[in-house]
């Protein structure tokens, strides 16, 4: 193992113990010894939030240790993302995501957008109690290829399919992919209001975003 | 439904006692398990959100509820932000069609909470409202139940829940002080309504699902707080449903640690099986709500058949109603319900 690859190995072990303080020592490391700042999240900082999904997914991890762990990933993209070259600044597909109108629990949300954050999407939080328009206004003027919505309450449900109508009244529907989750949500419910997919956690919704762009899928 | 031999309340205390009873009751207790319907409040004229800051609105709401859904039981309030209001979170009340729901936490983290909360909950508006919309609901034949916001979802009202659940595992001493303190204000905000005629106090903490925190976390957090709050209310005589939301797998060696009168479950939670392996729980539950609002009286029924052959002690939705939700699919529950088993 080359010295390189010992400090990636480092930054994801750091990030799956939830050791921010460490990954950002890590990282001022991959700086000073002169190693490139790309590569470091992408086989540190990436590599240690997907196995800390793959504990999510085995019931290992719950949600306070996955925040924990998009922590300790985020103190130390602070510190390599300005050195990151500008050729290496290539064009990351980008998703809107939000929590529909009348719900404002944005747990699972903020998971899904850590998590595909890390997977090498461009993430843009929309935030809570979003109206069904503003997703689709907010996907045309990011240029979005996705829009993921979210909701935890039977009682709020509903409004994901309204995203869907809306989509369809404007004779948009084909410009975005859909991806819906939540407590309450399943893939029969996704298919029942025309979503293109279901996730039923953070970690398989990287997963999902991947395969809806046809990009390649790990693992 | 003249040969009952039970008024609601004698039937629901009776139940919740662990007594025989001539048939399991049908309730929605309100809070996080929503009753309050649009088609409900379109025809009476008794609206939310109006209702939330309204006794009199709440109390009649509650009545036309059960009078046209046909739940055996009055429940308020109609949402679960009294508490975080209370406590100093600011609150959307939300709409006709939206529920209230919390707009913007009072604090960013556990050691940020650590202020004297007020120690008791009688002066606060919301709760007098809701205190006596429960005066004006109490005394009659049907069960008055006050529904309040279990500790781990009012802690992760009142401060910021992505930080709150990581400080539940990096700031321990803190997050236990903060909850220690918010139940016991939840008791006496409990207490609240119970002195002013609630019959049964349901507590719902959606946020303490074992998903969400895992076992471990599950059984130090939740099953504490929810033991102490349930403890302090059971002490004076009433008592308590307790809700949990989402699947149980993961700390199911734990239910029967939560000390109530009755455990309420989500959709996907087998009650029979529940009822196996602890016998001594009484269970309520748990007719899927996504079928309540999206099926048809038909599957309605079909799935109260179901629960009556389980035997579940005590029939309700399994989460709050989605304010869609037809009131013919409704019906079709609570009537079938009230026939009881060999229907």
């Amino acid at each position: 193992m080359t010295r390189e690859q010992e400090l990636h190995q480092a930054l994801s072990d750091a990030v799956l113990d939830m050791d921010e303080d460490l990954t950002e020592e890590l990282a001022k490391k991959v700086i000073e010894e002169g190693f490139d700042a790309y590569a470091a999240i992408d086989a540190g900082l990436a590599d240690g939030m997907e196995r800390a999904g793959v504990l999510f997914e085995d019931g290992e991890y719950f949600v306070p240790e996955l925040i924990l762990c998009a922590d300790a990933m985020y103190r130390a993209l602070d510190v390599l993302k300005p050195h990151i070259k500008v050729e290496e600044q290539a064009v990351k597909p980008r998703a809107i995501i939000g929590v529909v109108e009348g719900d404002t629990h944005d747990i699972g949300k903020n998971l899904v957008r850590i998590m595909t954050e890390a997977g090498g999407f461009e993430i843009i939080d929309i935030g809570r109690d979003v109206p069904p328009n503003v997703f689709i206004d907010r996907a045309i003027e990011e240029n979005a290829e996705i829009i993921m919505i979210s909701t935890l309450m039977t009682t709020t449900m509903t409004n994901m399919a309204k995203v869907i109508e809306l989509l369809n009244e404007r004779g948009l529907r084909d410009k975005f992919k859909v991806m819906v989750g939540g407590g309450p949500i399943s893939q029969a419910y996704a298919d029942r209001i025309g979503a293109d997919g279901y996730s039923k956690n953070a970690a398989e919704a990287v997963r999902l975003a991947k395969s809806l762009l046809g990009m390649e899928v790990a693992k | 439904m003249t040969n009952d031999l039970y008024t609601p309340k004698e039937r629901l205390l009776r139940k919740l006692r662990g007594e025989s009873a001539d048939r399991a009751p049908v309730i929605c207790p309100g809070g996080m398990l929503n009753s309050a319907i649009v088609e409900v409040m379109e025809h009476t004229g008794h609206v939310l959100p109006d209702g939330h800051t309204d006794a009199e609105l709440m109390a009649l709401l509650a009545k036309d509820i059960a009078e046209l859904t046909g739940f055996e039981n009055y429940g308020v309030p109609f949402c679960m932000t009294v508490e975080a209001e209370a406590l100093g979170s600011i609150i959307d009340l939300g709409s006709l069609v939206c529920e209230p729901k919390i707009n913007k936490e009072r604090f960013a983290s556990v050691s940020e909470a650590l202020i004297e909360l007020p120690e008791t909950a009688g002066d606060n508006p919301r709760v007098a409202v809701t205190a006596s919309a429960i005066h004006m609901l109490s005394g009659g034949d049907m069960p008055v139940i006050g529904s309040i916001t279990g500790p781990i979802s009012t802690a992760a009202s009142l401060v910021d829940p992505m930080t709150f659940l990581k400080e539940l595992r990096k700031d321990k001493d803190n997050a236990h002080k903060v909850l220690t303190a918010i139940t016991d204000w939840l008791i006496s905000y409990a207490l609240v309504l119970r002195e002013s005629g609630a019959d049964i106090i349901c507590i719902a903490d959606p946020t303490a699902t074992g998903e969400i925190l895992g076992p471990r976390f599950f059984e130090e957090y939740a099953v504490t707080y929810i033991n102490k709050l349930a403890d302090g209310i059971r002490a004076t005589g009433t008592p308590v449903i307790v809700h949990i939301c989402g699947q149980l797998s993961s700390v199911s060696q734990h239910v029967s640690e939560i000390k109530s009168d009755a455990i309420s479950t989500d959709a996907m939670v087998n009650l029979r099986n529940l009822k196996s392996k602890y016998p001594e729980l009484t269970t309520m539950g748990n007719l899927s709500t996504i079928r309540l609002e999206q099926g048809n009286p038909e599957g309605v029924i079909r799935n109260t058949d179901i629960l009556l052959r389980y035997g579940i002690d005590i029939l309700a939705p399994a989460c709050g109603l989605g304010t869609a939700t037809p009131l013919k699919n409704i019906a079709a529950f609570t009537q079938r319900a009230k026939l009881g088993i060999g229907s």
